[in-house]
């Protein structure tokens, strides 16, 4: 439990000293909101009573947790298996399932912040005006509901070398975003679609999002499909871990 | 199995990559205490066994046993270190100071040695406030070999850690190896410096193609190959007399200059002076660690493939 700790705690103050990462991390996110705001059709009602700058509050977050999780994650710990220092973190005492789970746990915290300014940024600029329980529960939801992504991220670093990781993760950004929903509104896409939106953890993660904006009750689908892709994802990292440990690699 | 409680022990233990046989049914036992060095070429099997004892791969076949412990138990006890090869970074995380590295391993560890001592054995006191991203290789190994010590461990594997290190750091760091010895713990080195190896290990077990074909200090190897190299200058070198003299296992002339392997030297030169050959400016030495690997390893794969990590 010691050695848990002292790892954490120096990861995320490695993660929170790169300023840098964070910058670009934080404020893609933002950047994209401001400009999707210039829209003519941002007061249009796109799901519900939602208009699409509400919509794209909650969209922009989505995509701010998925672009943190993958490069906190992705590309982070692909570099430190390529040059060496997950390799020297498995031969001290400490488990092998520790280093996992504190780099979800470190991802999760550059998340938060993300959220936050997003939400930040469209109750300042983009007219969204919520309660204040409202602004706390959303967050909270779209925060701790993030956890698929993170666990994406830390699978692609386990996943993939580092000649590859920059443009699986530049992949992932944009096909789980643009086809889970977050650019267009998925009532607007065509209907095949629509459909594929459905199986993309991001749409879910929308979703509930967008039904707290709209005071409906959380569809309990969303739930199911997120925590069976963070489970799945859970045993895809364990699976390659035991893969290298039978071949010798890393 | 292993009989009483050494310090490390492999018992037929074989590992394949793919089709490349890396292991070969290897058998070694460590005593405590020893200085342990793993020689070969590329390929023959160093690294794979550094990885099987520290419990990163997980074994086809055969029983391996440190401190008479599963490799991963003994890893997760704490009382084993590793300096490992680093692929392509320095083998510590980016954009911290040496200092955070360095606490933050120690406390992964319920008995650390103290830190000032790791600091001072590793001789890192300079680049303590250094961050990791702005070091020498050479620094970097120096480093990565405090991090081994960090846990105070009673064995420590160390693959080829003076790779990036000039003569001098090289030097320096054999120091610190003897050091460990001194004290009593277990070290393990691979390397292809065989001179170092012959200097620095109390035992040098010589690898190929994943089989151990020499095991002995240093000069026992020296001893079991030709031993002494005679070079001479002649004016008429005659192949087939010289390869006759008594004790001569190899004859190599250059032009006038001839060089021979003899197991007995002095033999060799009273046969020169017996049989009449004319000969000026001998010189008789000692044959390297270096030859009598070569000698030790030069036989054909029983396998044919090279390749290999």
């Amino acid at each position: 439990m010691n050695a848990l700790f002292a790892f954490g705690r120096f990861e995320v103050g490695r993660l929170l000293r790169s300023w840098k990462f964070l910058t670009i991390t934080v404020g893609f996110p933002v950047l994209f909101y401001m400009l999707f705001l210039g829209d003519r059709r941002a007061g249009e009602i796109v799901y519900g009573g939602v208009t699409w700058r509400e919509y794209l509050m909650v969209s922009m977050c989505s995509f701010g947790a998925l672009i943190a999780a993958l490069n906190a994650g992705g590309s982070r710990v692909a570099m430190e298996r390529a040059g060496g220092w997950a390799r020297q973190l498995r031969v001290t005492p400490m488990p092998a399932w520790s280093y996992v789970a504190v780099k979800i746990t470190a991802s999760m915290l550059v998340v938060l912040p993300v959220v936050l300014l997003v939400e930040l940024v469209a109750a300042t600029f983009g007219g969204v005006s919520l309660a204040a329980a409202t602004w706390v529960g959303l967050t909270a939801l779209l925060w701790l509901t993030a956890v698929p992504f993170a666990a994406l991220g830390v699978f692609v670093g386990f996943a993939v070398g580092t000649e590859a990781v920059f443009p699986v993760v530049t992949g992932l950004m944009f096909v789980l975003g643009y086809f889970g929903g977050l650019f267009t509104p998925v009532s607007h896409m065509p209907g095949a679609l629509q459909t594929a939106a459905r199986i993309l953890p991001n749409f879910h993660h929308l979703s509930l999002g967008l039904e707290v904006l709209d005071g409906r009750a959380l569809g309990a689908a969303h739930w199911l499909v997120l925590a069976g892709y963070t489970f799945a994802l859970g045993a895809l990292i364990t699976w390659r871990h035991r893969v290298e440990e039978s071949r010798g690699a890393a | 199995m292993c009989a009483q409680q050494p310090a490390l022990c492999f018992s037929g233990v074989t590992h394949h990559y793919g089709e490349h046989r890396a292991l070969d049914d290897l058998h070694l036992t460590v005593e405590r205490g020893q200085t342990l060095a793993l020689l070969g070429p590329n390929g023959a099997g160093k690294s794979t066994t550094i990885s099987v004892l520290l419990g990163l791969i997980r074994l086809g076949a055969g029983h391996v046993e440190v401190l008479g412990l599963p490799p991963k138990e003994a890893v997760a006890s704490g009382r084993v270190g590793a300096m490992l090869q680093n692929g392509s970074g320095t083998g510590l995380p980016p954009g911290v100071r040496v200092n955070d590295v360095l606490c933050m391993v120690r406390r992964l560890y319920s008995r650390p040695a103290p830190l000032d001592l790791v600091v001072e054995r590793a001789a890192i006191t300079t680049l303590l406030h250094r961050r990791t991203d702005h070091l020498s290789g050479g620094q970097a190994q120096r480093v990565r070999f405090a991090l081994a010590i960090a846990g105070d461990p009673d064995v420590v594997f160390l693959d080829e850690p003076t790779s990036a290190m000039d003569v001098e750091a090289r030097r320096a760091f054999w120091q610190m190896i003897r050091a460990l010895g001194d004290e009593g713990r277990t070290t393990v080195f691979a390397t292809h410096h065989l001179a170092e190896a012959d200097q620095v290990a109390d035992r040098v077990v010589v690898l190929h193609h994943g089989r151990v074909v020499a095991d002995g200090p240093g000069a026992t190897l020296k001893a079991a190959v030709a031993s002494r190299q005679v070079r001479f200058v002649s004016q008429h070198p005659e192949l087939a007399v010289l390869n006759s003299l008594e004790g001569v296992t190899d004859v190599q002339v250059r032009g006038t200059t001839v060089t021979l392997d003899s197991f007995d030297a002095d033999a060799s030169i009273r046969a020169l002076v017996r049989l009449n050959v004319e000969f000026k400016d001998v010189e008789v030495t000692g044959a390297g660690l270096e030859e009598a690997f070569l000698a030790l390893t030069s036989d054909p794969p029983p396998a044919a493939d090279e390749t290999g990590p």
